[in-house]
């Protein structure tokens, strides 16, 4: 069975943007999956007459890494490192609706410690603001508003320098881990915390003074796109999207989690349901999402950040050099794993982009036997079909944005 | 990766939802695939006006052995308020799905939504939805062959040559047992016999 100078027989697939056919004046187009606009790997199968989309089908799987696969062969502690990594702009709302999934499945939820639920929303609603940022910037690219990139990137940056001062790395800390948080703040944290709380309003007017009331940006967006709250019901969008529709449905207030109860924060809502009310909407988010940053801060008490149960969270590293049982409990956890007792959950959180939902199901074993997402940005794009159609395919670029979709969570 | 040396923990549940009381995170129902459609349309008259998600578990050992577990919210269209939202409430519908007969029917109709996740669970478990209007596969490619979640598929999966490799790469192919093309089910179930006589346990579960 050598392979040594095999040569791929496969017919090579249609590929980038190219005439496929023609039919009367209907035309079908490929767009993407290199189209810069399509933020990566996404292709648009659409069928046009002159510049007017008559009908668009997405077409998905670029990315498909099978993460839901590999979750099923890793310990439920090493899944959590690819699970981290569907949504790739926001990294740690994944791990924390995974770790809350597995701690519910635990019965340990409500011995998660105050100050790790607190830096847990901290880190969330950060997550939050980084992943909007990224939104923006790269939106207003698509629209040729090409400054506002460099204020949403150096907004993000400041973020980012404060998540990798907490977990350690910019994308993908793991910060988050089931039974609380890897380590607690480091010394100067807090400070470093309260510096970038306290120059977010100017950062946020400067935003708003560039795009909310130019002509341009309002003419390119306003009655673009409008999805009406029963469409936005019928295609399943959750998150920013079905708000900027007239639902004020919010995962952080309809099933609390977290402690997010505790907090006070408005959940902005636009009825107009098109491009620009899906800014305005994540716009308002950012501050709501402050808000919350400010009041975690405030209420952030002293204490322990990860639970006392060795049978889920290993023994303090200085206490194995002491305790012969510590040793053993520490060698257990690390080298086999954690043990899930059998059952399964959905635990959904308002992720940047809407309703991210785990159901997971556990055998017993020291791996999770099935971790099911659903990610808000697929079902978000998918609308795309129903809203499309009757549009320019100039205003297709404009859609795609305001859909907000990172592929790493669509593909899986 | 875990550690070679480690095994995982054999011994695990046949069907592990069945086993303790269900963690009340929604309404729970289990239905047999004739009556999901019924149940599915009364649930939506009721009030569950968003399909929140469509996915699917395999259990190798268990009759049936499918489950596609549907996921709905009660939402109010038009409330604007937070307190319009009011309290939403889910609902979790499981549906088993017998191996021989993997088929149920479809909802796109009543959800559009379900359009993408009906898809997806087609191509990776091999559960067929009658009545939608597209079924093909979404994530893997069209040539694919078999269905990645499925337990009994291996990890690794066959190896594809799509293009032409450099030999210190074909090379590397030979060394980890890989079939030079994978795009049959014979050379599926070889990789999954060299797998086992490899490491000599069976870590995903081949039916017999």
């Amino acid at each position: 069975m050598s392979v040594l100078g095999t040569v791929s027989s496969l017919p090579l697939e249609p590929q980038g943007a190219q005439i496929l056919s023609q039919d009367g004046n209907a035309m079908v187009l490929s767009m993407g999956p290199q189209h810069p606009s399509t933020h990566g790997v996404l292709q648009i199968m659409l069928e046009i007459e002159g510049e007017s989309v008559t009908k668009a089908e997405p077409e998905i799987g670029y990315l498909h890494t099978g993460i839901e696969k590999s979750a099923e062969n890793l310990f439920w502690t090493q899944a959590q490192t690819v699970i981290e990594r569907m949504d790739y702009l926001a990294p740690e709302s994944n791990s924390l609706c995974y770790a809350l999934a597995v701690e519910r499945l635990l019965g340990i939820t409500d011995r998660i410690p105050p100050r790790a639920q607190q830096i847990r929303v901290i880190i969330a609603e950060l997550t939050r603001i980084a992943s909007h940022c990224v939104w923006l910037g790269t939106h207003g690219i698509d629209l040729g508003a090409l400054s506002i990139f460099f204020y949403c990137f150096d907004l993000r940056e400041n973020i980012l320098d404060v998540q990798e001062a907490a977990g350690g790395a910019r994308m993908h800390p793991n910060y988050v881990r089931i039974g609380g948080l890897q380590a607690d703040l480091p010394d100067g944290h807090v400070e470093r915390l309260d510096a970038l709380v306290k120059k977010f309003p100017g950062r946020m007017r400067e935003l708003r003074a560039l795009l909310q009331k130019n002509p341009i940006w309002q003419d390119r967006t306003i009655d673009v796109g409008t999805v009406t709250s029963e469409q936005a019901v019928q295609w399943g969008l959750t998150g920013p999207a079905l708000r900027a529709s007239g639902i004020a449905y919010d995962v952080r207030k309809a099933f609390p989690y977290s402690g997010y109860e505790n907090y006070e924060f408005g959940v902005p809502t636009r009825t107009e349901g098109d491009a620009y009310a899906r800014f305005v909407v994540r716009l308002d988010e950012m501050e709501e999402a402050m808000r919350i940053v400010e009041q975690a801060r405030a209420a952030l008490e002293p204490g322990p950040v990860m639970i006392d149960d060795v049978k889920v969270a290993p023994p303090p590293k200085e206490t194995i050099a002491l305790s012969m049982e510590a040793l053993i409990h520490h060698f257990k956890v690390v080298s086999e794993g954690i043990r899930v007792p059998p059952g399964d959950v959905y635990q959904a959180i308002e992720s940047p982009r809407g309703e991210l939902g785990y159901y997971v199901v556990s055998d017993g074993n020291n791996k999770p036997y099935r971790v099911r997402t659903r990610p808000p940005s697929m079902y978000n794009l998918q609308a795309l079909k129903g809203i499309a159609p009757g549009n320019l395919i100039a205003d297709l670029v404009v859609m795609i944005g305001s859909l907000d979709p990172v592929f790493g969570e669509v593909d899986r | 990766m875990p550690s070679p040396q480690m095994p995982p923990i054999a011994g695990s549940a046949v069907d592990p939802p069945a086993l303790r009381p269900a963690i009340q995170d929604a309404t729970i129902e289990r239905v047999a695939p004739q009556n999901v459609r019924a149940r599915l349309e009364a649930l939506k008259a009721d009030g569950y006006a968003m399909l929140l998600d469509l996915g699917a578990v395999d259990y190798p050992q268990r009759v049936p052995r499918f489950d596609v577990v549907y996921h709905l919210l009660k939402l109010m269209p038009g409330a604007a308020t937070v307190s319009q939202v009011d309290t939403p409430q889910r609902y979790r519908l499981l549906c088993g799905v017998a191996f021989e007969h993997p088929r149920v029917p479809s909802v796109v109709d009543l959800w559009r939504n379900a359009d993408w996740a009906e898809r997806e669970v087609f191509d990776l478990f091999g559960i067929t939805f009658e009545g939608h209007p597209d079924l093909r596969r979404i994530q893997m490619p069209t040539h694919w062959e078999g269905h990645p979640l499925r337990k009994d598929y291996p990890l690794r999966g066959p190896a594809r040559e799509r293009s032409p490799r450099p030999q210190f790469a074909n090379k590397s192919n030979l060394v980890a047992g890989t079939p030079p093309s994978g795009r049959t089910a014979e050379a599926l179930a070889q990789q999954v016999r060299l797998r086992q006589a490899e490491d000599g346990r069976s870590e995903e579960r081949v039916p017999e």
